[in-house]
């Protein structure tokens, strides 16, 4: 069993969802203009993912390995509906302001993906922490992403204005093509300290 | 595990079934409270619509002042709202306004006088255009603009023209100029029509 503090480490940096395997990418441009909503959608799919994780791996024993992925599908749409419903009843403005991403959370490829790598060959208990800490990665770099599309794009961050009139908000900041150029220059700044990371790993190696 | 014929089917019967079980409890034990919600929404908007909304949070207020002053009567597909002061005369009503947006549909209530010469105000129910762009118009900088604009002066059934064109009367959203102007036609056309059937103008 991998110990917790290495699946929040893979989870969070060395094999962060977003930044490394490059994967939910389409809700991560998405949903970024404005920080609140990147931490809703992100505490939705921590849920979403380390319960999927949690449950796909309960019943791995009994699930019949050629249907595993319909079985994936229908834990993974259930508990997407479970969030939806939530927001609704509990949180109407937000549900409102996510609109159809909340639906689109089952199409977020990371839900699957630790589904498939992790879930289905661990217990239950590291696959939902390993389905957290990926959730967590990906809301840390929605976060990252958003703070700075809100800073720039509205001068405000979680809605609080920060920049004052004399800031001309970036109107691209709140469009799509700025989450491409922020996640690009975001990968390329972790890429450049996890090949620095790497090197360092190696000289050690080599001195001892 | 050998692999079966039967059973992955009644697994996946199984399983499905569980799984809707649950989702239909949730779903039925949610649904008086996300109706009470949706009721609240659109009360909250009408009310906001005639400038009567009452500085409260408490949706019990919101719901019974709505029932005390507003009446619904179909419309079409949809409903018209007026709106009765204290002694049961209209003072407005709320005519639904919808069309296409940029991304989807837009729909939405504009507030105009019982004589029919100024709008009261505007808001909208539903829309899924770009937050932040043309999702502002739900703000008050935009829909605020509308209150108490004249319609009398109105050529061509164009009551709501953007500035700087000549006679404009409010200002569009900058970055989110094909929003705005989706909105305009759409409400310019439903107002025209609505002005029409009831043989005002």
């Amino acid at each position: 069993m991998d110990s917790p503090k290495k699946i929040f480490r893979m989870g969070l940096w060395e094999d962060n969802p977003v930044l490394v395997q490059i994967i939910g990418i389409c809700s991560a441009l998405a949903v970024t203009n404005l920080m609140m909503n990147s931490l809703i959608m992100g505490i939705g799919l921590i849920f979403v993912t380390g319960l999927s994780s949690f449950t796909v791996s309960s019943i791995r024993t009994f699930t019949p390995k050629h249907i595993r992925m319909m079985v994936q599908v229908l834990i993974i749409a259930a508990y997407v509906i479970i969030v939806d419903i939530f927001l609704k009843a509990y949180m109407p403005e937000m549900s409102k302001a996510l609109g159809p991403y909340v639906g689109l959370i089952i199409t977020n490829c990371i839900i699957m993906g630790r589904a498939e790598a992790y879930a289905q060959q661990n217990p239950p208990i590291p696959s939902f922490l390993d389905g957290v800490a990926s959730g967590m990665g990906y809301t840390i770099v929605l976060l990252l992403i958003a703070f700075f599309r809100e800073l720039f794009g509205f001068g405000t961050v979680f809605g609080i204005k920060v920049l004052g009139d004399w800031w001309t908000p970036w109107t691209i900041m709140i469009m799509p093509p700025a989450a491409f150029f922020l996640l690009a220059v975001a990968i390329w700044i972790s890429k450049t300290i996890q090949d620095k990371e790497k090197d360092d790993k190696k000289g050690q190696v080599v001195n001892s | 595990m050998k692999k079966s014929f039967s059973f992955p089917i009644i697994f996946m019967i199984v399983i499905t079934a569980f799984f809707t079980f649950i989702l239909a409890f949730l779903n039925y034990s949610t649904a008086d409270k996300i109706a009470l919600n949706q009721e609240i929404e659109l009360s909250k908007k009408i009310l906001y619509i005639f400038d009567i909304l009452p500085e409260t949070n408490n949706p019990n207020e919101i719901v019974q002042m709505f029932q005390d002053r507003i009446e619904s009567t179909p419309f079409g597909d949809h409903e018209i709202y007026s709106y009765k002061n204290e002694d049961g005369e209209v003072l407005g009503y709320a005519v639904p306004v919808n069309g296409p947006g940029l991304w989807g549909s837009v729909e939405g209530y504009i507030g105009i006088s019982a004589d029919y010469s100024t709008v009261l105000g505007l808001d909208f129910i539903s829309h899924s255009e770009t937050p932040g762009l043309g999702g502002r118009i739900s703000e008050e900088d935009y829909k605020g603009q509308f209150r108490g604009l004249d319609l009398t002066g109105a050529t061509d059934d164009n009551y709501i023209i953007y500035r700087p064109s000549p006679g404009g009367n409010v200002d569009a959203i900058a970055g989110a100029t094909l929003t705005s102007k989706s909105v305009s036609k759409l409400i310019n056309e439903d107002l025209a029509s609505f002005l029409k059937e009831g043989g005002i103008r």
